[in-house]
């Protein structure tokens, strides 16, 4: 596994990303080999196109929220170290070095995983997930199986359990909060990446 | 035995029970001797009619008065004694819990082996043979229901996340422990003040690995009355069930060679063979029992009492099977629990799961406690042999190999795992390695006497140190160091939700990352599941039913019967309980708490009528569908009981006390028209005037917004009959499925043909 800095260099600002976003020499070599195979016409720059070539991805429930999710509204392509920051987010989180309040959240610390969820979840970037936005992605995960009643009756539950301060919608915080008894370190997080 | 916690009745009841205990051990231990003596006894006398069966010549000798009261004690002795036995040591049971402060200090096991060394004194002391833990009670009866249990409600996400560390300690931290006791004990026996040079390599090897494995039974003991957080105890528990094949592998090759002497490099091969064969052999036969169980269950929704059974004896089947190939007895009945449960739990009806889970506790428990008191007659009973340099470097070298074993492994582990384990886990782990009763019966099989009995003795020492000392400071140590507790979270909706989306989220960006990881294959096995399998296991429509939906489902039946259990249990209470919640909600000033200008007889009668037609309701139970639970409120009894709580809920947020007059009217509006009646309860019934105009609209809407199928004819029900033709030819199969959900055989339903 040649990790010298030599062939580093393939990848602009390697250095950079790894103090960036934490992942090891051989972490972001590795990435760069699927960024490359994934591009496929070797255009140094991904398109969603090539995100819905990977069949499993098509036939993923929230597949094409993951893929909004690397390409937001404005850009229509996704160069490699924007590719590396979001895929940060799923490193394992380390033990918690003590850090200064000034350096920004880590992107894989709990808060940043669980921030990166609901960005997924929140398609219109209010900083809410309305009932409207829960009922697309139950109806996204469950299909044609059920009724809209049902639907109706699960989001209406869901958003009355973690609904805190009663506006309807839940926030960012009460779905931290909800999300406080599940292992979000070990759930969001790829072993791979390690 | 009706002690409520007065300082004296407890003590009397123990001692009570004490001495009852003693009294059948007794008797029990009696008939072994005077059988003879009643053989002989009971020729001559040809007193009871029995004996007029057996012996008829007796019966014409000569001509006795009609014997109206006899006494034959023989022909019951034997479940007599066994039912005895149990009982007693159940009311022990119920005896520990009224002594408040020796409960919380030593667990349960320690307390049921002391009864059992009592009992096992006493008897001796009266020149009896106890009964002793033999070998084939415990391997056939007494462990099953325990490991049933323990594997049937197994957490699988817990168990599976973490499976590799379990594999390892298990594995590898057992073969450890077997080979480094062994090893050294070896050593230990040369030493020459011990006077045990007889014991050779192998002999010390077979002692290893009988005392090396973590015991279940103790483990389960122990374990659930410290609630440790869960990752720990599915590690030790893991570790316990999983070192099964390790023991049965170990144990069969060292017993063999010990006769023979000598070990070549062929025969360890074998072994390492015969583990593989042992342990997926004995997962097979599991799996495929749990799949013929499943598969039985899909066609039980005609006999829905005999349900149960087909869980437990398939399961027994699997243990039974697995045991006469020597494969691994626990892992088969693991692998049948957990495969069955799913399938069986989407088919079977509610009733049928209560039972299945009330058995399994009961049959585990009494099985436990059984255990516990038959190991201290065992004890008791001997026989022995006390070595003291045997036995205390047995008992140090279990310690250290322990420790070692874990902190070395974890080592290695941890290189490999996301969440690591801190030295406070790894400490819980090595010292949650507790031996039990599998090692004291393990040690009763062997059958070389001159070594057996200080084998024996040697193991029971490790035993009782292990679930006295250990079992009794675990509980402090866990408070010492903060050691993360069992967090208590209600089923929650949302974390079930955001659980799935995040699975399928990981999926996707191992999909990107071009990472087949856990969970991919995961997400492959559950697709497998659902198009294939599900379709064969799982009978009628339940089997394309999305697995939130069946929790949404379930969560809701849970809150709903909550809800008519503390509703309907007591008359006014349902209406002061809301009150009372609502007050605590609002802190709101005594002035609302006064229930409003209504009469008592009003209230009487509203409450009367409630109940009436909550209970037709139920009884009644047609059209009942999990398809229509949330669409056709007018149908259904829980749907009701939800739409008490939402208001309820909403209605604490608002603070209108005379919403709970609103929310019965709303019940009793739906119910009404259930019946296919015109309105008539607002203009008469409703209690205040203001009330009622505001109650319709309200409840109207509500019950009109959440019943908006297109597909079906839901609408508000003033056109009650165009309703009721509409759902006739719906009723048949709705039929089917209500009786498989509420398991009521009664032949009520389909009799009641109104709609």
């Amino acid at each position: 596994m040649g990790s010298s800095s030599s062939s580093l260099s393939h990848i602009p600002d390697g250095q950079q990303l790894m103090g960036e976003t934490g992942f090891s020499a051989a972490h972001l070599l590795r990435l760069h080999e699927r960024f490359e195979l994934l591009d496929k016409d070797s255009r140094g720059h991904l398109r969603p196109e090539d995100f819905e070539e990977i069949r499993e991805l098509t036939e993923n429930p929230v597949g094409g929220r993951i893929i909004g999710a690397f390409f937001p509204p404005e850009k229509e392509t996704l160069d490699f170290p924007s590719f590396v920051r979001i895929l940060a987010h799923f490193r394992p989180t380390g033990k918690n070095r003590s850090r200064d309040r000034t350096q920004p959240e880590p992107a894989n610390s709990r808060t940043g995983k669980l921030k990166f969820a609901f960005k997924l979840y929140d398609q219109d970037r209010d900083g809410k997930i309305s009932r409207d936005e829960l009922l697309q992605v139950l109806r996204a995960m469950l299909g044609l199986q059920v009724t809209e009643e049902q639907l109706q009756s699960i989001a209406e539950r869901a958003i009355q359990e973690a609904d805190l301060n009663s506006d309807g919608a839940i926030s960012f915080d009460e779905f931290k909060k909800s999300l406080e008894k599940v292992d979000i370190e070990h759930k969001m997080s790829i072993r791979f990446l390690k | 035995m009706a002690g409520l916690g007065s300082g004296t009745s407890p003590r009397l009841a123990g001692f009570v029970s004490l001495s009852l205990l003693v009294f059948v051990a007794v008797i029990s231990a009696s008939p072994d001797n005077v059988d003879g003596a009643n053989e002989t006894l009971r020729r001559p006398s040809g007193d009871s009619l029995e004996d007029s069966h057996h012996h008829p010549r007796n019966s014409t000798e000569h001509r006795k008065a009609f014997p109206v009261l006899a006494f034959n004690y023989e022909h019951v002795s034997k479940p007599f004694v066994i039912s005895l036995w149990i009982l007693l040591a159940l009311l022990m049971k119920l005896g520990f819990h009224l002594i408040p402060r020796v409960s919380h200090v030593v667990p349960e096991s320690c307390l049921l082996i002391f009864v059992g060394l009592l009992v096992g004194g006493v008897i001796k002391a009266m020149n009896q043979t106890p009964p002793v833990l033999d070998t084939k009670l415990f391997f056939l009866y007494l462990l099953p229901p325990i490991i049933l249990d323990a594997g049937y409600f197994l957490p699988i996400r817990a168990f599976t996340e973490n499976m590799g560390t379990i594999l390892v300690f298990a594995v590898v931290g057992t073969l450890w422990n077997a080979f480094f006791i062994g090893g050294m004990m070896f050593a230990v026996c040369q030493i020459e003040a011990a006077q045990v040079g007889h014991v050779d390599l192998l002999s010390c090897l077979l002692f290893g690995s009988i005392i090396s494995a973590v015991d279940p039974v103790a483990v389960l003991a122990v374990f659930e009355e410290i609630h440790i957080n869960e990752l720990l105890h599915i590690l030790v528990f893991g570790e316990s069930l999983l070192n099964d094949a390790v023991t049965v592998v170990l144990y069969h090759l060292f017993e063999e060679f010990a006769h023979e002497g000598t070990v070549t490099v062929g025969d360890a091969l074998l072994g390492v063979v015969s583990f593989f064969v042992v342990s997926v052999g004995g997962i097979m036969v599991g799996v495929i029992f749990g799949i013929l169980g499943a598969f039985t269950s899909r066609f039980t929704s005609h006999s829905r009492v005999i349900e149960p059974l087909f869980v437990f004896l398939y399961s027994y089947m699997a243990y039974l099977s697995a045991e006469v190939f020597h494969l691994s007895g626990i892992m088969s009945l693991i692998a049948c629990g957990v495969i069955m449960r799913p399938y069986v739990e989407a088919n079977i009806s509610h009733k049928s799961y209560t039972t299945i889970k009330y058995f399994l506790k009961m049959w585990s428990s009494v099985s436990e406690t059984l255990i516990f008191i038959f190991l201290g007659v065992s004890t008791v009973e001997g026989p022995h042999n006390w070595n003291w340099i045997f036995v205390i470097f047995t008992l140090i070298l279990c310690l250290l190999s322990r420790v070692l074993g874990v902190v070395g492994l974890t080592f290695i582990i941890n290189k490999f795992r996301i969440i690591k384990l801190t030295k406070k886990d790894q400490f819980i782990v090595a010292y949650g390695g507790l031996r039990g009763a599998i090692a004291f019966s393990l040690g009763f099989l062997l059958t070389d006497t001159e070594k057996k009995d200080m084998f024996l003795t040697a193991i029971i020492t490790v035993i009782f140190f292990t679930v006295f000392v250990q079992g009794m400071t675990i509980r402090p140590l866990v408070e010492l160091l903060a050691v993360k507790k069992k967090k208590e979270s209600k089923a929650s909706i949302n974390e079930e939700i955001h659980t799935q989306f995040l699975d399928h989220l990981l999926t996707g960006i191992e999909d990107i990352c071009g990472h087949y990881g856990h969970h991919h294959w995961k997400d492959k096995l559950n697709r497998f599941n659902k198009t294939y399998v599900k379709k064969w296991l799982i009978a009628g429509d339940r089997s394309t039913e999305p697995q939130l939906i069946s929790f949404y489902n379930k969560m809701e039946m849970k809150e709903a019967m909550m809800l008519v259990e503390s509703g309907s249990a007591a008359k006014l209470p349902s209406l002061a309980s809301t009150a009372s919640l609502q007050n605590a909600q609002q802190r709101a000033p005594p002035k609302q708490r006064a229930i409003p200008s209504i009469s008592k007889t009003r209230e009487q009668e509203i409450r009367k009528m409630l109940r009436a037609n909550l209970q037709k309701t139920r009884q009644r139970l047609r059209s009942y569908s999990r398809h229509d639970l949330f669409s056709d409120p007018f149908e259904d009894n829980m749907s009701e009981i939800r739409f008490r709580k939402q208001r309820v809920q909403m209605e604490r947020r608002v603070g209108r006390h005379t919403l709970i007059f609103k929310m019965e009217t709303a019940v009793l509006l739906s119910l009404q028209s259930s019946e296919h009646k015109v309105y008539t309860y607002d203009e008469s019934e409703s209690p205040r005037d203001g009330a009622a105009p505001e109650t319709s609209p309200d409840s109207v809407s509500l019950l009109s917004e959440s019943s908006q199928r297109p597909g079906q004819s839901s609408r508000m029900k003033k056109r009650g009959d165009a309703e009721q033709g509409a759902r006739a030819p719906d009723n048949q199969e709705e039929q089917q499925k209500l009786s498989r959900c509420f398991s009521d055989p009664g032949p009520k339903e389909e009799e009641e043909g109104e709609g």
